[in-house]
């Protein structure tokens, strides 16, 4: 992964879980998972995965001019709509409905799943919830 | 070759209590299971790898690896799937079969039940019938099974749908505040409820420990053995009478039979993960209990002169009337937290609706849910219109996860001969057997019955006080999974 694509990384998964008083993806380890995940079950998606990174810079690029990273939130939500819907302005190799899907199910299951599988850190999730604010462990 | 009195094949709830019965009796008898004897700690608490979520894997068997099936989608189309895909249709393959990891819920089926072809007629494509037996002739078992494995309920509050002698060993499990909202509910609705009767110990029983009222039972090990499965009941006994053999990791392969179409025997796969070996054990008497697919596979992959078609095949019966059950469901948000983290969750029902309904063949149970996991909660629960991204749904499941009602259950399902297993001859498994074939859907009754339960379920929640309420209406597909059954009848 570029150093762009981990960026471009960081900032969709903060859309797709923002912090607020909670932390948002990257910060409560989705990234642990991701990387832990393209290792493993999902090794064979990761060019498609990569694909789906790169189509979305390329709408930033192309729309605003700038990095994606570099927009505001309310620009990148917008883009992350298109991208949702398909409704790209730009060429994408690969489905961007079927790569928003994959991302947006991964992040949550980084996010809300149990810490073992490498997100989730502190069971931060699961505090916020109340899963495990209740009744025995 | 050793000889037996009978070989059991499948150590789930039909086969591991047909071990202990016969080997309590005197019977020498040859246990074989394809899985291994998973302990807690293998079962693990994955919440993306278990029989109750399983996106990557699962957690208590097949091995994904070199088990495939084939499923024919509604348009024709076959395609290989893996264990721990939906299509498969799996039950886990363990000792204890299904019962391992269970949510343990513990319904008698209902007089009515057992004859439904009489009660209703028989839908137009359906292959409904009555059962030879009634539910009297099962009632003193539903009573044995209920004392030696150990039912948490309240018999006394289902008598007057499902009538009963004795009520049940264990008291049920504990109201939380989900149970009290459902009871006003249905309070103001007139309608009859009951405690959800559970095969856990909610006292020390058989020289176990009770439920320590932990988040996990549906697809999880049960971390104080306080579930009650085969594993940890029937298989025992069996073992401990000394008339048992029990084989792990042993994949029955086919019911031999002799030169005149008697059945011998069976061969099957010793060390079946790691080094298989065949092997040949002699019987009279085998019985196949290894799940409504495998159990299909098994007889019609025992073809020989006499059995051209598979055992017990001449009328094209065998695989016949897969079924399992359509499971309408619906959730609300209510004003105040209905959680109180305490499982197993599930904790009232209604029964009122299996029969009797103007204009539904059948019908079913409707109850409250076990505690779903997060990551559960937000595959399988959040409403239709709420963003998959974002903070308003970070916020809804930060705001709602103890404030959401679970209402669910299964209903009847109407049985269609085309909803059906078959072997494919050209895929087959690591070892070379031919694998299952999965074809058809249930019958459109099971449809409407679904709706109509679906319905009652919005009802229920918006009684007991839920002001948005969400569901999705069922589809036609074929039903079978964890509670598969009907491909080979009785009487054929």
């Amino acid at each position: 992964m570029t150093e762009l694509q981990q960026q471009t990384l960081q900032a969709v998964l903060d859309r797709v879980i923002p912090p607020d008083d909670f932390p948002g993806a990257w910060e409560a380890g989705v990234g642990n998972y991701l990387a832990r995940q393209f290792e493993g079950d999902l090794a064979s998606r990761i060019t498609f995965y990569l694909a789906g990174l790169d189509g979305i810079e390329a709408e930033a690029m192309a729309g605003l001019g700038k990095h994606f990273v570099s927009l505001g939130p309310n620009e990148q939500d917008s883009i992350l709509q298109r991208v949702e819907s398909g409704k790209v302005t730009t060429s994408w190799t690969i489905s961007p409905e079927e790569f928003f899907k994959l991302m947006v199910e991964t992040a949550a299951e980084g996010y809300y799943s149990n810490p073992e599988q490498g997100g989730n850190l502190g069971a931060i999730s699961w505090a916020m919830t109340g899963f495990s604010k209740y009744g025995p462990v | 070759m050793k000889d037996f009195d009978a070989i059991i094949v499948g150590t789930g709830a039909g086969g591991g209590i047909v071990a202990c019965v016969l080997a309590e009796a005197g019977k020498r008898v040859l246990l074989l299971e394809r899985g291994q004897a998973l302990s807690f700690t293998e079962v693990g608490r994955d919440h993306l790898r278990n029989q109750r979520l399983a996106i990557y894997g699962h957690n208590a068997g097949p091995d994904i690896e070199g088990n495939p099936r084939v499923f024919v989608d509604p348009l024709g189309i076959s395609h290989i799937v893996k264990p721990h895909e939906l299509d498969y249709h799996n039950n886990a393959a363990c000792l204890g079969g299904g019962t391992r990891v269970y949510g343990a819920q513990a319904w008698r089926f209902s007089p009515d039940d057992f004859r439904m072809a009489t009660k209703y007629g028989v839908p137009a494509g359906s292959s409904l019938a009555d059962w030879p037996i009634t539910y009297d002739d099962l009632e003193p078992y539903y009573e044995r099974v209920e004392w030696e494995l150990g039912v948490a309920g309240d018999g006394t509050a289902l008598e007057t749908q499902i009538p009963r002698k004795r009520s049940y060993p264990l008291p049920p499990v504990l109201p939380g505040p989900q149970t009290t909202a459902l009871r006003n509910g249905a309070r103001d609705l007139g309608w009859v409820v009951s405690p959800v009767p559970l095969l856990i110990n909610t006292e020390p029983y058989n020289n176990r420990p009770a439920c320590i009222e932990c988040k996990y039972c549906v697809g999880f090990a049960c971390p104080s053995d306080a579930k009650n499965g085969t594993q940890n009941t029937v298989i025992p006994r069996a073992l401990a009478s000394g008339n048992c053999e029990l084989v792990v990791d042993a994949f029955a392969e086919k019911i031999e039979t002799d030169a005149s179409g008697k059945v011998i025997g069976i061969s099957y796969l010793s060390k079946s993960s790691t080094a298989p070996q065949r092997q040949e054990a002699r019987s009279k008497v085998v019985i196949i209990s290894g799940g409504a697919i495998e159990s299909a596979r098994i007889l019609l992959n025992s073809k020989s002169t006499h059995h051209q078609f598979g055992l017990g095949n001449e009328h094209d019966q065998v695989g016949r009337n897969l079924q399992g059950h359509l499971y309408p469901r619906a959730y609300g948000i209510m004003a105040h937290s209905v959680f109180n983290g305490v499982g197993p969750g599930v904790s009232i029902a209604t029964t009122q609706f299996n029969h009797d309904n103007r204009g539904i063949v059948g019908g079913g149970m409707l109850a409250d849910d076990f505690i779903k996991p997060p990551i559960d909660f937000w595959y399988d629960s959040l409403p239709p219109d709420l963003p998959r991204w974002g903070l308003r749904n970070k916020q809804f499941m930060r705001e709602n996860y103890t404030r959401v009602l679970h209402v669910r259950g299964p209903v009847q399902d109407i049985p269609n001969p085309e909803g059906r297993v078959t072997v494919d001859q050209s895929v087959q498994d690591r070892w070379g057997i031919p694998v299952a074939k999965l074809s058809g859907t249930t019958h459109e009754e099971t449809i409407i019955a679904a709706e109509f339960m679906r319905e009652r379920a919005v009802d229920w929640l918006r009684a007991s006080g839920c002001e948005t309420v969400w569901s999705a209406r069922p589809e036609l597909m074929l039903s079978g999974r964890q509670h598969q059954a009907g491909t080979c009848r009785m009487g054929h």
